[in-house]
């Protein structure tokens, strides 16, 4: 069995990087449903990525080498997050003991130079993009830390791949409510992350509403792709946290493993697709207590938790 | 019958039914009094029968603390009903409902004094303050809309406080079998050490914080000033002497079960402490003040803490605390009546307005003068012999910071308020500051119930002070010995120790 | 799933009524929140019960029925007619701010787990969640109670510290007589009932509800 599993790791990969933009793809597909339309067709992500990669990039002459690589070096900490964080089965490419605080400061990593490299075109717009998406950063980031606390303590392991999988099956029925609170904040900060509704509006084109949106506005060409795609590959990377915290398989499943995550994926790209059809975006200055609320809920589950290991 | 004692309860309501039914204004009056009447000669009759000591898990009986206190208020309502003859005036938007409430506000008074079981008083206190209610907002308007809603909010939340310490009373005397949970005095103090020290702990915290709440106690007194000088004087007088001694009441039951449990020493300190912290508020508040009827709230803040110390300082202090108790309802009935008659003279609540009542209507001024030595603890009424016997139990069980700081500060009282209202009684009579709305003829009828209950209450005060009647005195003695067991004399042979009380 | 992680998850939720009675500014959506988490408590006795084993006797078929009627119907209904006579809908931001006491109000959960952590338990609660979550309520009515400007929402929070109470009261169930209980239920009824009595004359007589305006009685 663990031959036949090793010898599935390639096309797993293949899998995963192949994943996201299809997943965004769902998204547009359940809003267009909503709205009464057909929507773009299902690989539309795909040639629109191929069609950036071949255009031609202008650069502005008032930015430096930190507008180059801003694409780049959040690019390469998704695709890094990528080997540590199990998405299609609870295996992953690296993991070690801590990699939980690895993944998040890669996170990290890419927001701050996606920042930088927005302030770094001395446009106002962008600035004003850029601390709004620092200030929503910073709230959200403890209902990151905190949900990881809690699988932490749930599993008693500190290695992602470790985290998930059987052992969190075991633990479910004595931390069940606390497991529903990380998943609830975990969904709040997978919203804030990739800027949806009803923290941002992906649709809007207004730039003053923008939050993440007006950080990419002067990247073009094999830069946007490789912010579009990063952007997909994040939502598919905490939404993998989220589905593998809120529904753990069983070993016995096998082979199923795999497939069985890929409709849950699915499914989890038409909820966020649900979601932003159906509300409307928070008011600016109501979306840090919306984040608060993530913060609360991930606390409220550190509490149960220890409270439960204690007993 | 099974339980005479709930016929206390049982008769206000009744004449409290017939308040609300009857058609004529002065038929309504009258049954107030005959309420009231009926109540004080049911409460005598009781002291012709032999106390008993209450039966265990016996929710309801006369035990000697409910028996003084029930007592108490029977006078103080007598004395109020009579004094609202001469008081009232056609304003009153549902003279049924006032008059009903009042009755009823006795009834709960009386749940309270007779039940043995801590649930069950609990309810009554709760009963007396929503009865109390709607006596605060009488005159309608938007100072006194103010009053009742500080008056409700802070309530409810001490009662509800009240309420989790009883839990917690509870809590601690759980077993682990399901076995139901008595929570009669008499049980408790039975199974006194089996309760869980750290649970009762709590329990007494809280409800002394609750019941304290309801009693005036600070810090949580903040609700008095604005009730008792918005509220008609005499609903007023009923609340600082009647409302009190009920919550009083309450705190002592949850003081018994401590001491029974040895923690007499922790309920002791935190009473004692409660206690100075109402003198010390009392003291700044009272210098300066402008209205007369808030600065007797304070002083009725400053008694509350006097009686709390009392028995927080033990066996030794409880005597005087109950005599304080005593003393404490019928001046509060003298000085509110006599308050209520200097606002229907002077039309004003504000002391700078009210002057040379002495020369206006001389018998008024020489009560509201004994009134005031009263209060201020001045030879020979009452307060001065129990603050007195408060200062040498302090001294007997070697509290020297409580003594001085008790001391120092019923001083700055004493000055205060004694500045502040002597220029109402001496100094040159004032014109009122606005005609009656009506002109109504001051009739001297009126004046003559309002001044005859203020004076039948001075002078149980002044006959009752120097000098207590042995039965008096035993019953006081009892009521103390329930709280904090009895008093041990021990006599020293170097100093005779004298008791302080002559 | 037992019922042991069903109580868990009822008082988790309790928990999360009060965080989010701190969230909402509509006075509306308060109220509402306030008679969900009574109808938990409601159904809580009964819940208690069967996960003993034993069928849900009559003294806890007294005590849910009466926390359901007064609780999350009569009480939320008297309250709700008051907001519909006037015109106030809104709560005003508080002197901390709703984010600000909503974190105020998680601390306060943190502090209740970890105090009660120190409590020695009785009997065998049914689960060790209810005296935490308990203590939390208490001190989340409080903060509402204090923090909060409009005297509707004052009620609100005094309500959810009863609230708070009686989950406590709940570990003793068997134990209380049932008198008493009911007795507590009515006393509580009567008071909210004149509390809001209160409140429609303070909105007649002032046209707000605002209790920081009520300012006019203090020492000179």
């Amino acid at each position: 069995m663990s031959v036949l599993r090793d010898s599935l790791a390639i096309p797993e990969i293949v899998a995963v990087l192949t994943l996201p933009p299809m997943l965004m793809s769902v998204i547009a597909k359940t809003k267009a449903r909503f709205g009464g339309r057909v929507g773009p067709p299902w690989l539309q992500p795909y040639w629109d990525l191929l069609k950036l990669c071949r255009k031609g990039v202008v650069y502005s002459r008032t930015t430096t080498w930190l507008f180059r690589a801003g694409p780049i070096v959040s690019l390469a900490a998704m695709l890094t997050a990528a080997t540590m964080i199990p998405v299609l089965s609870p295996g992953t490419l690296l993991g070690f003991s801590g990699d939980v605080i690895v993944v998040a400061y890669l996170f990290a990593l890419g927001r701050m130079f996606t920042v930088l490299a927005a302030m770094d075109t001395g446009s106002s717009f962008e600035g004003m993009g850029a601390s709004r998406e620092v200030t929503f950063g910073t709230m959200s980031e403890p209902a990151l830390f905190l949900s990881f606390v809690v699988l932490a303590i749930a599993t008693k392991h500190l290695e992602l791949g470790e985290m998930v999988g059987p052992r969190l099956i075991s633990v479910w029925p004595s931390v069940g409510p606390a497991m529903l609170l990380v998943v609830g904040a975990l969904m709040i900060v997978l919203l804030t992350e990739t800027c949806r509704i009803p923290v941002d509006d992906p649709a809007t084109h207004l730039e003053l509403t923008m939050i993440h949106e007006v950080m990419v506005l002067d990247h073009g060409g094999p830069d946007l792709a490789f912010i579009t795609y990063g952007a997909s590959l994040k939502f598919t990377l905490l939404g993998a946290l989220l589905l593998h915290a809120a529904i753990p398989h069983p070993a016995w499943l096998g082979i199923a493993d795999a497939p069985l995550r890929l409709l849950e994926f699915g499914l989890l790209a038409a909820i966020v697709g649900v979601i932003e059809s159906s509300m409307a975006r928070l008011r600016l200055n109501r979306v840090p207590l919306f984040l608060a609320g993530a913060t609360v809920l991930a606390g409220l589950a550190t509490v149960l938790v220890l409270a439960r290991s204690h007993a | 019958m099974q339980y005479p004692h709930l016929l206390f309860v049982a008769a206000p309501l009744a004449f409290a039914l017939l308040c609300l039914c009857l058609p004529f204004a002065w038929l309504r009056m009258a049954s107030l009094v005959a309420g009231a009447l009926a109540h004080l000669t049911l409460v005598a009759r009781s002291w012709q029968v032999p106390a008993a000591p209450p039966a265990a898990e016996a929710y309801i009986a006369l035990d000697p603390l409910g028996h003084l206190f029930l007592t108490l208020n029977s006078v103080l309502f007598l004395a109020t009903s009579v004094y609202f003859v001469g008081y009232h005036r056609r304003k009153l938007v549902s003279q049924r409902v006032f008059l009903a409430c009042i009755l009823a506000l006795l009834a709960a008074l009386s749940l309270v004094a007779v039940s043995q079981q801590i649930g069950l008083l609990w309810v009554a206190m709760e009963a007396a303050s929503l009865a109390a209610t709607p006596l605060i907002y009488f005159r309608l308007g938007p100072r006194a809309l103010e009053a009742t809603w500080k008056f409700v909010l802070m309530n409810s939340v001490g009662i509800a406080l009240a309420l989790l310490g009883i839990f917690c009373v509870a809590a601690a005397s759980g077993s682990a079998d399901e076995a139901p949970i008595s929570l009669t005095v008499t049980d408790l103090m039975q199974n006194a050490n089996r309760l869980n020290p750290v649970w009762l702990r709590a329990g007494f915290l809280f409800a002394l914080v609750g019941f304290g709440t309801k009693m005036g106690l600070a810090p949580l007194h903040s609700w008095k000033p604005d009730a008792y000088g918005e509220a008609p004087p005499p609903v007023a007088a009923l609340l600082a002497g009647g409302m009190t001694l009920g919550a009083f009441t309450g705190i002592l039951r949850v003081v018994q079960v401590c001491n029974a449990a040895g923690l007499a020493t922790f309920a002791g300190s935190w009473l004692v402490v409660f206690g100075l912290l109402s003198i010390a508020v009392a003291a700044m508040f009272v210098v300066g003040n402008n209205d007369y009827r808030r600065l007797l709230a304070y002083t009725s803040v400053e008694h509350m803490g006097i009686m709390a110390i009392g028995v927080g300082l033990g066996a030794s202090g409880s005597y005087a605390a109950m005599l304080h108790a005593m003393h404490n309802t019928l001046n509060k009935g003298v000085l509110f009546f006599l308050a209520g008659f200097v606002w229907r003279t002077y039309h004003s609540n504000q002391i700078r307005d009210v002057a040379g009542l002495l020369h206006r209507h001389p018998f008024a001024g020489v009560l509201f003068l004994s009134g005031l030595c009263a209060t201020c603890g001045l030879p020979p009424f009452g307060m001065f012999y129990s603050e007195l016997g408060i200062l040498f139990a302090a001294a007997r069980t070697s509290h020297w910071w409580v003594l001085g700081l008790f001391a120092f500060m019923l001083s700055v009282v004493f000055v205060g308020v004694m500045t502040a209202m002597l220029p109402m009684v001496f100094g040159e009579p004032s014109k009122p500051i606005e005609a009656p709305p009506a002109p109504v003829p001051p009739q001297r009828w009126r004046g003559g119930f309002m001044l005859g209950a203020a004076a039948t209450l001075a002078a149980l005060a002044f006959s009752l002070g120097a000098y207590q009647p042995a039965a008096v005195k035993q019953a006081l003695d009892d009521a103390a010995s329930t709280v904090n067991g009895p008093l041990v004399r021990v006599a020293v042979t170097q100093r005779p120790q004298a008791e302080a009380i002559p | 799933m037992n019922s042991q992680t069903i109580l868990d998850g009822a008082l988790v939720l309790v928990i999360l009524l009060n965080l989010a009675m701190l969230a909402v500014s509509r006075l509306a959506t308060c109220i509402r929140l306030f008679a969900m988490q009574s109808l938990l408590l409601a159904l809580l006795p009964p819940a208690i019960e069967s996960s003993h084993g034993n069928v849900p006797g009559l003294h806890e078929a007294l005590v849910a029925a009466g926390v359901l009627g007064l609780k999350v119907l009569l009480i939320p209904w008297v309250l709700l007619r008051i907001l519909r006579t006037g015109e106030i809908h809104e709560e005003i931001e508080p002197f901390i701010g709703f984010t600000a006491s909503v974190l105020v109000g998680a601390a306060l959960v943190v502090g209740s787990f970890a105090i009660t952590a120190h409590l020695p338990l009785l009997a065998e609660p049914v689960s060790d969640l209810l005296l935490p979550v308990s203590a939390a309520t208490i001190l989340v009515g409080l903060l509402i109670l204090i923090s909060r400007v409009k005297a509707v929402t004052q009620v609100v929070g005094f309500l959810v510290m009863e609230n708070g109470i009686y989950l406590f009261g709940l570990m003793l169930l068997k134990q209380t007589p049932l008198l008493v209980e009911l007795g507590i239920l009515l006393d509580l009824f009567v008071g909210v009932f004149i509390m809001a009595i209160v409140v429609y004359h303070i909105r007649r007589e002032f046209d707000h509800i605002d209790t920081h305006l009520l300012d006019t009685l203090k020492d000179t």
